[in-house]
């Protein structure tokens, strides 16, 4: 054999030295998928930079940027609202001096942009029904417009709805329903929606495996899983309701950065028309914040601003935060935990009503009993409450108290579907 | 990519159940199912661990903890995009995202193995966690060459030359041995493995027959402390699929395991061994066992187009080039208890398993137990027609320097060299028939 190639690539082994080279630290929660395109993208357009990631979901993230020089991050690039007011609120920002031209302050009711501009939204991810067509057509089910629609007994037995206290993306997209529907009808909404439902528990399925192998049809979820799946050929769709909720992400530059250039440079690629084009990548497949790059999207892809003019999002994520550990822990009492015992009284109330058209106050009553909310609104907003089911991982006295409301909370409902059931049974069924 | 579409829309059903008809981008995850639900639950928990990035210890996720202190890629799918090929860095300044670098001295360990560096150990991880600088980089940059056929079509080669900058440890001494890595498509893996010794060794047997001298690597399998033939590795330098998964998660990311329970850090790495670690092993038994289970369950795409009358003249000619004495079109599977579905099925991957000297302009340099400097072990070809549509490249070769199938082929040298030099010889139509053909895989 030659040992010409050989020899050139022994000759090359001394050591030069390359033009120094910057790295800079990027945390985030994203994909493999999503962060190798655009980590490829920014170092080709900026070769003195090398990008060096850092991952952890978002729970996992907070302690980490709460550490001695923030874990030596620059920049985070995350989709977890919470813990950006957190870290605000510790200063562990510095003001972004960007030119915004060309990028929306608001979308709705919903911000984009901190307004005391330490953060901002990257790109969005809407909330809507994963289906598969075929099972729709073989099942002869109309494609879903509402989170009303669902509750239709026709769809019974053909959803598939994530638990939030399982799936990460799941309780802001529960709080959306209750922010558009108010606090007791978005509850009676996911009662029945529950009993309608095959209640998703664990996280080892994608959920656009259960909807794409045809196992059930629909499924509540974020539209990236079902358009990335789509674009790369499972058989699905993901439908948007009137109004469509959204789950931002944000990006933001740490105080301790001693990369600030840097680090400006990459948000400012993430923000700029070529970095939110990225965004449609058949395996990104998320919302750009930058409008004008929708002139660009691929066939089929949703335009978030265009569909705002007929139906205003109503739903601001922010709001849903502080309640979100109360409001998982609800719904797995009031849904998950009971979800054999309602589900049959559902469809017995169901098949009661649609006899005939009938109207009865011990149905009323029997509809009541499977929807009325555990608790109210306003107990479910007091700070004491919430903190105490926030804390109660690490906090023993936390726990203590959240345990005796929920014992409080499951004996109300227990009695409520009891009655329930002795209500059906009297009519005989 | 009018081939592309071409060869899609005459896709035919298979009735193998190992094979998948997808052609979509996900063609190289799909699972066989045929398992139970036990088994296709395990695979499914193995595509998670395949699919997450893994974290910095100390972390609260502590099932994904234990990356670093120093590593190559934060996932499996980094250096293997979509289950499939990776690619090396487009200009020197780039990072290798989906490639990396073994290292050596010159001799042999204990069992015959290469001697890794005392300090860097048998790989450079150009990256290391906040505070501890990776061991190096690896620039590359590439020579242009001309190649003229017979016919007076020419083509342009592009020859690779590395370049280590920022060593962190001090200098490689000028007798280190080296060699460039793409990160190889996985699927296929399980049926690879549940083919027989002694049907290899009958592959070695048919091809000396045939003027050809493939061999098999004869390896170290450290869980059952002796030799045995090895298939995986791009030198066939490890044993089992088992004894792969957990040195790339020792190697790439420095994740132990319980049949590598240290960090992956060198002598004098005194920072990198003062590190914390997660729980150990970091890869408990059950997370290797999943991902054990998920590739050997993952399916390999089928053949296209083949009613392309293209195609099928590309596939006679490959055959009467030679080139199908090594890239054996049909295997067939022995018995193999461990996974039993995977038994005596017949598989097209276009592989003996076999070495092959490849010739000096593709060697690395770096022997691996039985494996030469030169010599590699015939890679898979099933799927490759999909790799553009689905990694967005088409680089193939051991270090990605082939831009396409053709250079590919013009690469070849050593025992293919009589092949390759049949090939230029065929008409310019007769050549893309081959490259059509190998399109339809």
């Amino acid at each position: 054999m030659t040992f010409r190639c050989l020899f050139i690539l022994i000759a090359s082994l001394t050591a030069c030295d390359a033009a120094a080279k910057q790295t800079l630290t990027v945390l985030t929660a994203y994909h493999e998928e999503v962060v190798a395109q655009f980590e490829t993208t920014f170092e080709r357009d900026h070769p003195d930079i090398d990008v060096k990631i850092i991952w952890r979901m978002p729970h996992d993230a907070l302690p980490y940027m709460q550490q001695r020089n923030q874990g030596g991050v620059d920049v985070y690039w995350s989709a977890s609202l919470h813990n950006y007011l957190q870290l605000k609120q510790e200063g562990a920002w510095q003001k972004m001096k960007l030119d915004r031209d060309g990028l929306p302050e608001m979308l709705g009711v919903m911000p984009l942009i901190d307004p005391d501009g330490f953060y901002c939204a990257t790109e969005m991810a809407g909330y809507g029904f994963v289906v598969n067509p075929g099972y729709l057509k073989n099942h002869r089910l109309p494609e879903p417009k509402t989170w009303q629609d669902l509750i239709d007994t026709r769809y019974s037995g053909h959803i598939a709805l994530p638990v939030p206290s399982r799936f990460g993306f799941a309780p802001l997209m529960i709080d959306s329903i209750l922010q558009q529907y108010g606090w007791e009808r978005g509850w009676a909404l996911l009662s029945e929606l529950a009993g309608n439902a095959q209640l998703l528990e664990h996280n080892r399925s994608f959920i656009t495996d259960v909807v794409g192998s045809g196992e059930l049809g629909i499924a509540p979820s974020l539209d990236f899983f079902a358009n990335s799946a789509r674009a790369n050929g499972a058989p699905l769709q993901l439908l948007y309701p009137e109004p469509v909720a959204y789950s931002p992400a944000h990006i933001a530059v740490t105080a301790s950065t001693r990369q600030p250039q840097a680090a400006r440079q990459f948000v400012e690629f993430i923000l700029s028309a070529k970095g939110q084009r990225l965004l449609f990548h058949p395996d990104i497949r998320k919302l750009p914040v930058r409008p004008a790059v929708y002139a660009d999207k691929p066939e089929g892809q949703f335009d978030p601003f265009e569909a705002a003019v007929l139906h205003s999002p109503v739903y601001d994520p922010s709001t849903a935060l502080p309640r979100l550990a109360v409001q998982n822990a609800l719904f797995d009492l009031f849904l998950t935990e009971r979800h054999d015992q309602l589900k049959p009284v559902w469809q017995r109330l169901h098949e009661l009503e649609t006899q005939n058209g009938r109207s009865d106050e011990m149905l009323a009553e029997v509809r009541h009993l499977l929807t009325a909310a555990p608790i109210s609104l306003d107990l479910a907003s007091d700070i004491s409450v919430q903190q105490n089911f926030e804390k109660r991982i690490k906090d023993a006295d936390a726990d203590m108290q959240a345990k005796s409301l929920e014992n409080t909370w499951r004996s109300d409902i227990s009695r409520n579907y009891q009655r329930a059931e002795q209500l059906l049974a009297a009519w005989g069924h | 990519m009018s081939l592309l579409i071409c060869l899609f829309a005459q896709t035919a059903k298979s009735d193998n159940a190992w094979v998948t008809d997808d052609v979509s981008r996900e063609a190289f995850a799909q699972i066989y199912t045929g398992v139970g639900k036990e088994l296709s639950d395990l695979a499914l928990q193995g595509r998670n661990i395949f699919r997450q990035s893994w974290v910095i210890p100390p972390a609260l996720d502590i099932d994904s903890a234990g990356l670093g202190p120093l590593y190559n890629q934060l996932s499996c799918l980094g250096c293997h995009p979509k289950n499939g090929r990776g690619m090396p860095p487009e200009t020197p300044d780039q990072m290798m995202r989906s490639m990396l670098v073994r290292l050596s001295l010159p001799g042999s360990n204990e069992h015959g193995g290469p001697r890794p560096h005392p300090v860097y150990g048998d790989q450079l991880n150009e990256q290391g966690i906040p505070d501890i600088p990776g061991e190096g980089r690896v620039r590359v940059s590439y020579q242009e060459i001309v190649r003229s056929l017979p016919d007076g079509e020419t083509f342009h080669l592009r020859r690779p030359i590395y370049t280590f900058t920022d060593l962190q440890y001090g200098p490689l001494e000028p007798e280190i041995l080296y060699s460039p890595r793409i990160g190889p498509p996985v699927f296929g893996l399980g049926l690879l493995e549940a083919v027989s010794d002694s049907a290899i060794l009958q592959l070695a047997e048919r091809g000396r027959q045939q003027g050809v001298n493939g061999r098999p690597n004869w390896v170290w399998d450290g869980e059952k402390q002796h030799k045995t033939i090895g298939r995986f590795g791009l030198k066939a330098n490890v044993a089992t699929l088992k004894q792969q998964i957990a040195g790339a998660f020792i190697g790439d990311m420095s994740i132990t395991s319980s049949l590598h329970p240290t960090e992956n850090c060198g002598l004098f790495q005194t920072v990198c061994q003062q590190a914390p670690s997660a729980r150990q092993p970091e890869l408990d038994d059950r997370q290797l066992k999943a991902i054990l289970t998920y590739l050997r369950l993952l399916q390999v795409p089928a053949k296209r187009a083949a009613d392309d009358s293209k195609v099928q003249r590309g596939e006679r000619l490959f055959v009467s080039t030679g080139c199908a004495v090594c890239h054996t079109p049909s295997l067939q599977t022995g018995e193999f208890p461990e996974l039993p579905a995977l038994s005596q099925q017949t598989l097209h991957p276009y592989t003996d398993l076999l070495l092959h000297d490849m010739g000096g302009e593709l060697a690395d340099g770096r022997p691996d137990f039985d494996a030469s400097a030169s010599d590699w072990r015939t890679p898979p070809l099933w799927g490759i027609g999909l790799v553009k549509r689905i990694n967005g490249h088409s680089t193939f070769l051991h270090d990605g320097r082939a831009r396409n199938l053709m250079e590919a082929i013009l690469w070849h040298g050593g025992e293919a060299q009589l092949a390759r030099k049949v090939f230029e010889r065929l008409t310019s139509a007769d050549r893309q028939n081959i490259i059509h053909f190998l399109g339809s895989l």
